[in-house]
């Protein structure tokens, strides 16, 4: 079986690259997006798996990048991953499957991806 | 809790999308709740009014197929009723796009696609109906039913026969009303523990804690196998997992008034459900001051019954005459009459239920038909199951109902 495609959504670059790496290792092939607008053209263009969605972002936040997102594939499997627990107040954030509180461990975030792929079968 | 608080923490949310399919052809022009219902009314008024005498003001209407009859209705009949200082209102919702599709894709979807309006309102707890019953009920006892239980779910129902029960949702309490088995449309209804011919039937309204709402229509969102629809996949998949509770709808019966709830499914139950209407002491009391029916009440003149000359009186029997109605010197007997209809000399119309602006013509006959708005019957014309010509050109129900729809031209 192919590697499972992850997209990241990250606005800092120093985050994002090391998700990148922390993914890959997991063995996992990973896609980047440093905004929600650029997240939506992303899965609108090629095959995901998964998202790792950030919510502090420029541009498109990830709140409304997740509306947009699913209205096209609502069946995608999103995990918010923020550095923040009061989006938790937010009804939107729970049409995602996880959310994730940032940590400089990455263990809980990659726990929930594989569960998430898991109980899709793509893993 | 008191009323107030009660009242201030809920928001209704009302399903109007529904196509109402087996209601055409009264629904090819228009949804369902906008059909004209006994005279005056619209099927979503009743619904409306219950909000209103339960002290519910702050309403939600999902709607999608064939709104504009349905929106200018609440425009122009009942938004006027609310005040926006107060935070009250009743507004229309088509989806946005926001979680989903250009449409709802079903009942559970529709309130999926509206979480935003739900994160504006943060109420503790959402009471959900549908539009398109007939029925006098005061969600408020419900409410309070639900809040004093603890319960995170709870399903209004009531009692029908057994051979009536497969068109529904049916439920299986123990004896602390809680819910442990729900069926939709079963071929074999479970009856009641209490009434072998009985079977406890979902109403289609429920109460669900906002946070309990919002997991049930996520977590459905993302079934593979799902119709997205509350009594088929969402309240189904909830039962043994949450606190649901049945609200027996029969609690608020009393004595000279029996609990009153109809589902107009089809052209027959609509029709029956209109007729109830005439008789002596009708189930359904639109009189009840206690209890007011409200609608859009346009400016018309009273209902006026002529007599064309000396020995041609008009005769109206058991009949409900809409302002605005003109019967000259013809015979309406058992039958339901909208504003504005115009009755020509000679005419007999019987059994039958005649919308807005109709204009039934000299020495026509109309027999347990259904006239949708508009018609104009031509002098002489025939109107009747018992005809050939009848039966050829025009739908007639299982039970011998003709409808003739909105606007057609008849030669």
């Amino acid at each position: 079986m192919a590697a499972p495609t992850i997209l990241v959504v990250e606005d800092d670059a120093n985050q994002r690259e090391l998700y990148r790496q922390e993914l890959e290792d997991e063995g996992y092939s990973v896609v980047m997006a440093s905004d929600g607008k650029q997240a939506v053209e992303i899965v609108n263009s090629q095959h995901i798996d998964l998202v790792v969605l950030d919510i502090n972002m420029p541009v498109m936040d990830g709140i409304e990048a997740l509306g947009r997102m699913l209205s096209r594939n609502n069946r995608l499997p999103v995990i918010i991953h923020t550095a923040y627990a009061h989006y938790k107040d937010n009804f939107m954030t729970w049409v995602a499957e996880h959310y994730v509180i940032k940590s400089s461990d990455l263990t809980e975030l990659k726990e929930k991806i594989a569960e998430v792929l898991r109980s899709r079968g793509v893993l | 809790m008191t009323y107030k608080e009660l009242v201030d923490s809920t928001l209704v949310m009302i399903l109007a999308g529904g196509r109402g399919e087996r209601l055409y052809p009264l629904t090819r022009d228009r949804a369902k709740p906008s059909v004209p219902f006994g005279g005056i009314y619209r099927i979503i008024d009743f619904t409306l009014s219950n909000c209103l005498n339960s002290g519910l003001r702050r309403i939600y209407l999902l709607t999608q197929y064939r709104s504009i009859s349905l929106v200018r209705h609440l425009a122009q009949g009942w938004q006027s009723l609310f005040r926006g200082e107060l935070d009250e209102f009743v507004q229309p919702v088509a989806p946005q796009e926001r979680f989903g599709q250009m449409w709802y894709r079903g009942t559970a979807d529709a309130v999926y696609q509206n979480i935003y309006t739900l994160q504006e309102h943060r109420p503790e707890r959402v009471l959900i109906l549908s539009g398109d019953h007939v029925y006098k009920m005061n969600y408020l006892q419900m409410l309070r039913f639900h809040a004093e239980k603890d319960a995170e779910i709870t399903i209004a129902c009531i009692a029908y026969p057994l051979d009536e029960a497969s068109r529904f949702g049916v439920m299986e309490v123990d004896e602390n009303w809680r819910v442990v088995g729900f069926d939709e449309k079963p071929k074999e209804p479970k009856p009641m523990p209490q009434r072998s011919d009985m079977a406890l039937c979902s109403m289609g309204i429920y109460v669900f804690n906002t946070d309990i709402l919002i997991k049930s229509v996520v977590e459905d969102s993302k079934r593979a196998e799902t119709t997205h629809d509350f009594g088929r996949d969402v309240i189904p998949a909830q039962v043994g997992r949450r606190r649901l509770l049945a609200y027996d709808f029969a609690q608020q019966a009393r004595p000279e008034q029996p609990a009153y709830w109809r589902d107009i499914g089809t052209i027959d139950a609509y029709y029956a459900a209109n007729m109830e209407l005439l008789q002596f002491q009708p189930q359904f009391n639109l009189y009840d001051a206690s209890w007011p029916i409200r609608t859009l009440q346009l400016n018309l003149p009273p209902a006026k019954i002529l007599a064309a000359s000396p020995t041609q009186p008009a005769q109206v029997q058991n009949s409900l005459v809409s302002a605005g109605c003109v019967v000259t010197g013809a015979k309406v007997v058992h039958s339901i009459l909208s504003p504005s209809v115009r009755v020509e000399p000679g005419a007999v119309v019987e059994d039958s239920i005649i919308f807005n602006d109709v204009v039934v013509g000299r020495n026509a006959y109309i027999k347990r038909a259904i006239i949708d708005k508009r018609v104009v019957v031509p002098d002489g014309y025939r109107i009747s199951a018992d005809d050939e010509a009848t039966r050829r050109q025009f739908y007639v129900s299982p039970e011998g109902v003709v409808v003739i729809p909105r606007a057609m031209h008849l030669a």
